[in-house]
């Protein structure tokens, strides 16, 4: 309308400032954007990457065998459980699992190894285990004509016992019930190279690793993906309460060291930013009293004629609130493609970065509300906060100071 | 001259718009003063806990030890070795180690861990075992002391004075070795890696235990004499030591990833001070029009008596140069204050890991001369340079439209 | 010289140099049962060592592992040739059936047919337990060392012997103090008391059911159990034991004979 025509028509008046004003605000806005974007981008990365590779949205165990682990503390009703799970509807799928140190052999050499033994079919579906192998094909479980079952082993262990597709495996550990676990198994896979987390791990079956511990039925391990990433906590808290005698972890408190590290990081993030913008718009309040002041006059005049001062102080909040506006929307066009190409993109670290124990080996962007929404909110909020000097200033122009300036 | 006092009166004569300009100048720099003293801080935690917690600046093993620490993959000239060191004037220190897998066992309990052989006293020039201790004794040289991290110690069920065997293997042969030795002190690095896997005995008795004579040898740990020289592959013991058998490599190159950290971290406080500072010149520009504009019929008069545009210039760079020093004196005292506040009292942002250094402990700002000498120098050579726009405009003024005095 | 005089300094001569022969003799006799205390302590033990092997010795026992967990029952057989070296081959259950066990000296391997390897025992197993039980592999290896490697003090009361070992300062182990109690009318142990540095008691291993075997008197039952784990214990029963038994000689003692079929 007419306030809205006038507010246009002030913001333009005087080109130049307006637009460096505008510039500043708009190059506030990108740095914000940008930087949000990259943390937010490059975590999330690293946390679905984690998540798929083993950790799950949700992890299930007995007690504290997740920080003591001990082979006999299993849960002993998979079965129940699995059926559990797969009714919950927000549960995208699950697995099983089973641990244990043990040396591996050949025929010369011996090497230290962990064993993993998982349900295969229910692995693939929630960890990237499947994609892992580097030579080789995903074992099934059943027996081969000896009798003997698969095993995919990491590519440290084959080096180490210079062993290879077809090879025997020989792997010794303590059972579940104090014997010596003693088989073969036939190397069918490779999983990752001499450099992977994985390079001492032997992969089972989990019925072949569960035989072969003589821990019949039980699991250690129970990890769950669900349908929506955010939901994790809440979902293992309902879980919990299905399952009191068992102990239910979000991934947050599965790498708690990771999250504490990240949340740590972005606070710090946070609140530089925050502050990157207070200076903005400390350059921001000198341009709107100058342009207050110089239409002293005006305001004066407004005043003598009638305009109540809150009037007058509102269309100062709205001559600030459209250059805000005015300038992140040029920001945000501007960032758009730039936020896109460091999404879908990305800059590879030469080195992969440890953050509490996780590796991030990408600088990602993010696209998304929060990227965009969280410095726009800075924005806004900075913009009203120095209309109201401004626009007290202006309201209380008196007509008769207006008449005595220039 | 007559141009500063004029510049100068000039600058006050609209004081809420100078006060404005000069805060916006100095928080920026104030902002990132404090920012570049908190990062140093953070790198020097990241690189103190990397090199002068246990690592060292630099290390020498045989080719291949690092890949998997095979007890067999020993130096075994270590007297030529420890001569080409002590020989070298850039080295401050060194201190040879054995080190060795094996069973760790108490009365209650037995797990498996790290055995650190150290020579006692030059150890403590190189590393801060010594330091970590928190009850009982640093070794002495006797032959059954041994050092264990507080939190192994709880997992054995042990304290001081109590038994320890180790179980290991002997080098060549693979014999089954057993030692007894009792705790004399107990460690807390704050890192859980080291307290919850590490053992440390004396050289002599490591060497004993694995069947290894006094010219064998797993690490050399050195220390330089200026830091720098550590990340230098072209250092003169770099040169001399390595070849096929030896390899001696400095703590950057031993932990490359932290490097990566650290470049990163550098890269990062460039970029946002670059950014930080454009955003603030253009507040800076802004202001100097604004400037300019309210006296513009002055600038009319002057130009119409005569004045040189050039003096024009001259009149707003040094307006600018004034603000800008003004502004930087305000920061700098503020850069001050901060870096004071952060100094004493650290900035605490919880628990965090990076490449398995744990930061719970406050990051203390540092203080640098750069912070104080070139930052500034930025500031008063980024103000000026803004100030060029609206500086050749005030030159470009024609007298005749300026007189008109139109807004 | 008065004779009397003389006579009576001779008897007193007499009389003293009597004393001192007995007084010598009974310093002699005291002093032996001294060192007979010492000696005794080391032939005891030797003694209580001998009583399961002998020369050589063949025997069918059964293990009984209990733990919160899980129990398990396990035979074997088992063969000695003077304390250094032992065979034994698990009988049952079906699973560890032929699970071989052999000790020459300090040097100890296994044998597990189902992958038909010999291993010889690394650093990490020795601590570890011996087929699950609460005895260590490290137990198995180092009995035969008491009497060399510790201080032996003895303690009587009219029905036992107690033997109290002190680790030498250059012995390896993580025991303190060990106390080995011995019943003086069968002469054969009742139990030893393992204790930390600090005089707890960590573990005991205690001897009952005397049973006769190939003539001597031994006890049929141990039972192994530890004090700083809840729940856990470990007994071993002789059911057959025989001396010097005919089929027992050093061809039994090789790595070859591991890995026989039997």
């Amino acid at each position: 309308m007419l306030l809205l025509k006038l507010t246009f028509r002030n913001i333009f008046r005087q080109r130049r400032r307006s637009l460096l004003t505008a510039l500043s605000l708009t190059g506030g806005y990108i740095l914000c954007v940008f930087s949000f974007s990259l943390s937010e981008g490059s975590y999330s990365n690293a946390i679905s990457f984690f998540i798929l590779d083993h950790t799950g949205h949700i992890q299930i165990h007995l007690d504290d065998y997740r920080l003591r682990p001990k082979i006999h503390k299993t849960i002993d009703d998979p079965q129940g459980l699995s059926e559990l799970l797969d009714a919950n509807e927000e549960i995208e799928s699950h697995t099983l699992r089973v641990f244990a140190p043990a040396i591996a052999y050949s025929e010369k050499d011996d090497s230290p190894a962990q064993i993993i033994g998982v349900a295969l079919e229910r692995e693939r579906s929630t960890s990237t285990l499947a994609a892992k192998i580097s030579a080789g094909e995903y074992i099934d479980n059943a027996l081969d004509a000896e009798g003997y079952y698969s095993a995919m082993i990491g590519a440290g262990i084959a080096n180490s016992l210079n062993i290879g597709l077809g090879d025997e495996l020989i792997l010794i550990s303590q059972g579940a019930d104090g014997s010596i676990a003693n088989d073969i198994f036939i190397v069918r896979a490779i999983v990752g190279n001499r450099m992977s987390p994985d390079r001492t791990t032997v992969f089972l079956p989990l019925t072949a690793a569960q035989e072969f511990l003589s821990m019949y039925g039980s699991v250690h391990e129970v990890s769950i993906l669900l349908k929506d990433d955010g939901e994790a906590r809440v979902q293992a808290a309902a879980l919990q309460d299905q399952l009191p005698e068992l102990t239910v972890d979000p991934w947050q408190t599965v790498e708690s060291t990771f999250y504490q590290s990240m949340q740590a990081d972005k606070q710090a993030n946070n609140f530089f930013m925050g502050f990157i913008v207070f200076i903005v718009f400390v350059g921001v309040l000198n341009t709107v009293l100058m342009s207050v002041l110089e239409r002293t006059r005006e305001f004066g005049v407004l005043k003598a004629i009638g305009s109540r001062p809150l009037k007058i102080a509102l269309m100062i909040t709205l001559e600030t609130g459209l250059l805000a506006t005015l300038s992140l929307v040029v920001g945000i066009l501007l960032s758009l493609p730039l936020i896109a190409w460091f999404t879908f993109w990305g800059i590879e670290l030469s080195e992969p970065m440890d953050v509490g124990g996780i590796l991030m080996s990408h600088l990602t962007g993010e696209l998304s509300l929060f990227v965009f929404g969280m410095p726009l909110l800075f924005i806004i909020f900075f913009a009203l906060l120095i209309s109201i000097p401004a626009g007290m200033r202006a309201a209380s122009i008196s007509p008769t100071e207006a008449m005595r300036s220039n | 001259m007559q141009t500063i006092k004029l510049a100068f009166r000039n600058l006050f004569r609209n004081t809420r718009r100078t006060i404005l300009t000069v805060m916006l100048i100095s928080l920026s720099l104030t902002a990132l003063i404090a920012v570049d003293a908190v990062v140093r801080g953070m790198l020097t935690l990241f690189v103190e806990n990397v090199t002068s917690t246990l690592n060292g600046e630099a290390q020498i093993h045989r080719v291949g030890y690092r890949e998997n620490l095979d007890v067999d993959l020993f130096l075994d000239n270590s007297m030529e070795i420890e001569q080409a060191l002590s020989q070298d004037a850039a080295l401050q220190s060194y201190s040879p180690r054995v080190i060795s897998g094996g069973m760790i066992s108490s009365s209650y309990n037995v797990s498996a861990g790290l055995l650190y052989g150290i020579d006692a006293d030059r150890e403590q020039t190189i590393s801060k075992v010594a330091q970590a201790i928190v009850r009982g004794e640093y070794l002495t040289g006797e032959d059954s002391e041994l050092l264990i991290g507080q939190s192994m110690a709880e997992l054995l069920e042990v304290d001081l004075g109590d038994r320890i065997v180790l179980t290991l293997s002997e080098t060549n042969t693979g014999e089954l070795a057993q030692a007894l030795f009792r705790i004399s002190g107990i460690l807390e690095f704050g890192m859980r890696e080291l307290d919850d896997n590490f053992v440390f005995i004396n050289i002599v008795s490591a060497r004993k235990a694995l069947a290894m004579s006094d010219q064998q040898t797993h690490e050399f740990v050195l220390t330089f004499v200026n830091p720098e020289d550590a990340e230098n592959p072209d250092s003169e013991i770099f040169q001399q030591l390595n070849d096929e058998e030896i390899e001696a490599l400095g703590w950057m190159d031993l932990n490359r990833d932290i490097g990566l950290i650290i470049e990163l971290m550098g890269y990062s406080s460039l970029i946002v001070g670059a950014v930080l500072f454009l955003l603030a010149s253009l507040g800076v520009i802004n202001s100097m029009f604004m400037s300019i504009y309210e006296r513009i019929y002055e600038f009319g008069v002057i130009k119409a008596i005569g004045t040189r545009p050039e003096e024009v210039t001259r009149l707003i760079l040094c307006e600018a140069f004034l603000l800008a020093t003004i502004s930087c004196g305000i920061g700098l005292l503020l850069g001050f204050a901060v870096n004071s506040w952060t100094f004493a009292n650290g900035i605490g942002f919880g628990e965090m890991e990076f490449q398995g250094i744990a930061i719970s402990n406050n990051i203390f700002g540092e203080f640098h001369i750069s912070q104080f000498t070139q930052f500034p120098i930025y500031v008063v050579i980024l103000t000026i340079a803004a100030a060029i726009y609206p500086a050749r405009f005030a030159a470009r003024i024609i007298p005749s439209e300026a007189l008109q005095r139109s807004l | 010289m008065n004779y009397h005089i003389a006579s009576r300094l001779d008897a007193l001569a007499n009389r003293v140099s009597q004393y001192r022969i007995w007084s010598t003799i009974l310093l002699i006799s005291f002093h032996s049962s001294l060192a007979l205390g010492a000696d005794s302590a080391i032939e005891i033990i030797d003694q209580m060592e001998a009583l399961y092997q002998g020369e050589s010795s063949s025997a069918t026992m059964t293990m009984i592992v209990e733990t919160p967990q899980y129990q398990r029952t396990m035979e074997m057989q088992s063969s000695s040739m003077g304390t250094e070296n032992t065979f034994i081959r698990i009988l049952s259950p079906r699973k560890d059936r032929g699970i071989t066990t052999l000790k020459l000296d300090m040097e100890m391997w296994n044998y597990l047919p189902k992958i038909n390897k010999v291993i010889k025992v690394p650093p990490s197993m020795m601590m570890g337990s011996w087929m699950g039980s609460d005895f260590t592999n490290d137990d198995l290896v180092k009995q035969t060392t008491l009497t060399e490697e510790y201080f032996l003090t003895l303690e009587e009361t009219d029905e036992l012997y107690t033997i109290i070992l002190i680790p030498k300062e250059e012995t390896v182990t993580v025991w303190g103090k060990i106390d080995y109690v011995v019943d003086k009318q069968y002469m054969v142990p009742v139990g030893q008391n393992f204790y930390d540095d600090r005089g707890e008691l960590i573990r005991k291993l205690e001897f009952s059911e005397l049973k006769e075997f190939s003539g001597k008197m031994i006890p049929s039952r141990l039972e192994m159990i530890p004090m700083n784990k809840e729940g856990h214990k470990t007994i071993v029963t002789y059911d057959d034991l025989q001396f010097s038994p005919p089929d027992v000689d050093e061809s039994i003692f090789t790595l070859r004979n591991l890995r026989s079929r039997f």
